[in-house]
């Protein structure tokens, strides 16, 4: 089980000399990742989603807050110590093209993890083969015909697969997967996602998945818990499909009402919402972050703090002051 | 269908773009015909490699070698086959007629000069006297997607988000007052609420001004969300095209379908969602003969494998399949049942 507490991270742009500009990527983030469950960020671009991604991976240092993994508090540890820790946290990032070494093959691409494995635990060769074999196999990937190919002989979803296959050589806790099918071409995201799913029903591998595609979050499995993230906090989270179903917080309302209607088999949701305006990072700090924005917001949105909570009839947690369900989601034609 | 009076109608007509490889001269684009209604927008649709960019750039007459047009004819009213044109009344015609919004619009900007800089460049070489009246135009234009026209003008490509370069470089087509726009992955690498922000600009912009639009994307939402027709690309060849929500409510096309069923979806069973077995074809690995689609064909008959099916009209559709006509009335049946 992997969780955070009140991770905070802010990053300083330097422009130049007198126009040095703080972003406030992650105001104080709590999640809880259980093991073999998943979990899903969603938000818009620059919300964040990325950096607690890297952070949680270990690639990505944090200000303040804790990330404890399988009970160990890794600030409790010298940062050599957290290495094996972090090592069982597989990064997949979006583009299965940069991913990979062109000039290795992908039998050289999958030797390199074992190679060191090997070295450590002292196997043999045999034991390297065997392994990439079942890797590829894991990732519904023919090794006879994959393994002596170089990567752009392979298509975006097989690369994606062969990612995939490299992080599972280090017997991942978890694999966290950054817009990892947005590059994928369309017939074959569900592929990916299935295959996703299906580790963590196999091999009891948790997946953390970052999107800003909805959609796509619910297929990594039902059971799973969506964080709403926007300007560097939760602000509403619960099962994937209570929210989607019932979002109360008018920034995951206009998330959803802007997904697409495949008119003619869908129609659109009754009250969809709009936010007033677009996503300004230099907004004032006070009150609710999304109030700017909202097309709902009071006085009080505009001087007090919603903080993430449970309210009265209510399923999911929400960090909103006006909380009401709004049918946003399409629904299919003809019901 | 608003101004059909000032925008041109199109008839691509029966075009084919070959590349040239080390396997010699390969089609991307093989015998599509395809109408663009005065007025109308249109989406294609279709996953990488299959055609949409080259077929885009075929109604520039701009296709660069390796590529170029091999066959067939692009009739835009007002400027007859651009296939022919050649040398200045080409490079006119882009710009004047015909307004482009290349893919990764978001990347093309010159990163050394402003955007106004850019867009009186764009002015002198069309040979634009009124460069104050073209400023006018762009901060309007800008201001009519919601950004700050002058501030957006003293802006450097760095300075702006990917959602506000989209609205630049719709802009930049437009602003010599082009009426037939191509789009060419207008929201790819957007997030969900800046790409119904762009979609809906792109809708008004094109009712206001009496377009003809061409959106060029890989996501049926895109096209479901903005066009009148969608034209569905596979292999170089569009296998169905019709009315939008026609399509989508009751595809034809084993492809199609497909490929509606790969869509991942808000509501719904997950179960039903299912991938497309196989992947996308190359230019090396189009099938030369028979049906371009067959090997990953749930409906595939001995007939798919010689003879490639022509493109026929069924009702509202132009479909390309040797499995509908004979499989339709089954359905209709079905239906009425
Ligand atoms: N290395 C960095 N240096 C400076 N700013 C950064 C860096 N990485 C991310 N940021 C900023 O932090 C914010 C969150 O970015 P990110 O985590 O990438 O968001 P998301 O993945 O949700 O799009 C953005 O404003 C981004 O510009
Ligand atoms: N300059 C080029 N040289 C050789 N092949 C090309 C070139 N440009 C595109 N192609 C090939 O033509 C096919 C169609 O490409 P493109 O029109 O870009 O498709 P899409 O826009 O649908 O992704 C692809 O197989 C692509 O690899
Ligand atoms: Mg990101
Ligand atoms: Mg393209």
């Amino acid at each position: 089980m992997i969780t955070g507490q009140a991770i905070t991270k802010t990053f300083k742009q330097r422009g130049n000399v007198l126009d040095s500009r703080e972003v406030r990527a992650l105001r104080g983030v709590d999640f809880v990742i259980p093991k073999g469950g998943a979990a899903s960020f969603i938000g818009e671009s620059g919300c964040g989603k990325t950096t607690l991604g890297r952070i949680i991976a270990g690639l990505e240092s944090h200000d303040t807050g804790e990330i404890t993994i399988d009970g160990t508090a890794m600030s409790s540890l010298r940062p050599r110590d957290r290495q094996p820790y972090f090592r069982r946290i597989q990064l997949i990032h979006q583009d299965p093209y940069s991913a990979l070494n062109p000039t290795r093959t992908i039998h050289q691409t999958l030797n390199a993890p074992l190679a060191l494995r090997a070295k450590q635990t002292g196997r043999s060769r045999g034991w390297m083969d065997e392994r990439a074999q079942e890797v590829l196999s894991l990732v519904g990937l023919d090794a006879g015909s994959v393994l002596g190919r170089y990567p752009h002989q392979l298509s975006g979803g097989m690369r994606q697969r062969v990612v995939i296959a490299r992080a599972l050589t280090v017997d991942p806790e978890m694999l966290v997967a950054d817009e990892a099918v947005s590059m994928i071409d369309v017939s074959l995201r569900l592929g990916i996602l299935a295959l996703l799913k299906d580790l963590r029903e196999r091999l009891g591998v948790s997946v953390l998945f970052i999107t800003h595609d909805v959609a796509t979050a619910r297929y990594i499995g039902d059971d799973g818990e969506l964080y709403v993230i926007y300007r560097g906090q939760v602000v509403e989270r619960g099962p994937v499909d209570t929210i989607i179903s019932g979002p109360v917080h008018p920034y995951t309302q206009s998330l959803l009402s802007a997904i697409p209607v495949l008119h003619g088999l869908e129609e659109p949701g009754a009250q969809p919402v709009v936010p007033t305006e677009a996503l300004d990072e230099s907004h004032h700090d006070e009150g609710c972050l999304f109030a700017r924005r909202c097309p709902f917001r009071t006085g009080k949105c505009e001087s007090e703090v919603p903080v993430l909570g449970l309210g009265e009839g209510i399923p999911q947690e929400h960090a909103c002051f006006h909380p009401e369900r709004r049918a946003v989601v399409a629904q299919p034609a003809g019901r | 269908m608003t101004n059909a009076s000032t925008a041109p109608g199109v008839r691509i007509g029966d075009l084919t773009v070959v590349y040239k490889t080390q396997a010699g001269e390969l089609p991307a684009v093989s015998g599509v015909s395809l109408e663009l209604a005065p007025g109308s927008i249109t989406g294609v649709v279709g996953e990488s490699g299959s055609g949409k960019s080259t077929l885009a750039l075929s109604l520039l007459n701009a296709v660069q070698s390796p590529g170029r047009i091999s066959g067939g004819s692009v009739e835009i009213d007002g400027l007859g086959d651009v296939v022919g044109l050649r040398g200045e009344s080409l490079r006119k015609a882009r710009g004047r007629h015909i307004g482009y919004v290349f893919q990764a619009a978001q990347n093309s900007l010159n990163p050394l000069k402003t955007v106004g800089k850019q867009l009186l460049d764009l002015g002198r070489s069309h040979g634009v006297d009124d460069l104050r009246g073209l400023v006018r135009e762009a901060k309007e234009l800008l201001g009519r997607m919601g950004l700050d026209g002058a501030r957006v003008l003293d802006s450097h490509q760095h300075e702006l988000s990917g959602g506000m370069r989209q609205r630049v470089g719709i802009m930049l087509a437009l602003v010599l007052n082009a009426h037939l726009v191509v789009l060419d992955e207008p929201t790819t690498a957007l997030d969900m609420i800046t790409q119904a922000t762009i979609l809906r600009i792109i809708r008004e912009v094109h009712e206001e001004r009496g377009l003809t639009t061409l959106v060029i994307t890989h996501d049926i939402g895109v096209v479901a969300e903005v066009a009148d027709r969608l034209a569905v690309m596979y292999g170089g060849r569009i296998v169905e095209q019709g009315p939008t929500g026609a399509v989508l409510g009751a595809p034809s096309h084993p492809y199609t379908k497909g490929l509606i069923k790969a869509i991942p979806r808000l509501v719904g069973s997950l179960d039903e969602a299912r991938a497309l077995p196989g992947r996308p074809p190359t230019l090396a690995t189009v099938p030369t003969t028979g049906c371009v689609f067959r090997e990953r064909c749930a409906e595939r008959m001995d007939v798919c494998d010689s003879d490639d099916p022509p493109a026929l009209a069924h009702g509202d559709r132009i479909v390309a399949c040797h499995a509908v006509g004979t499989s339709e009335p089954a359905q209709l049946q079905e239906e009425v049942a």
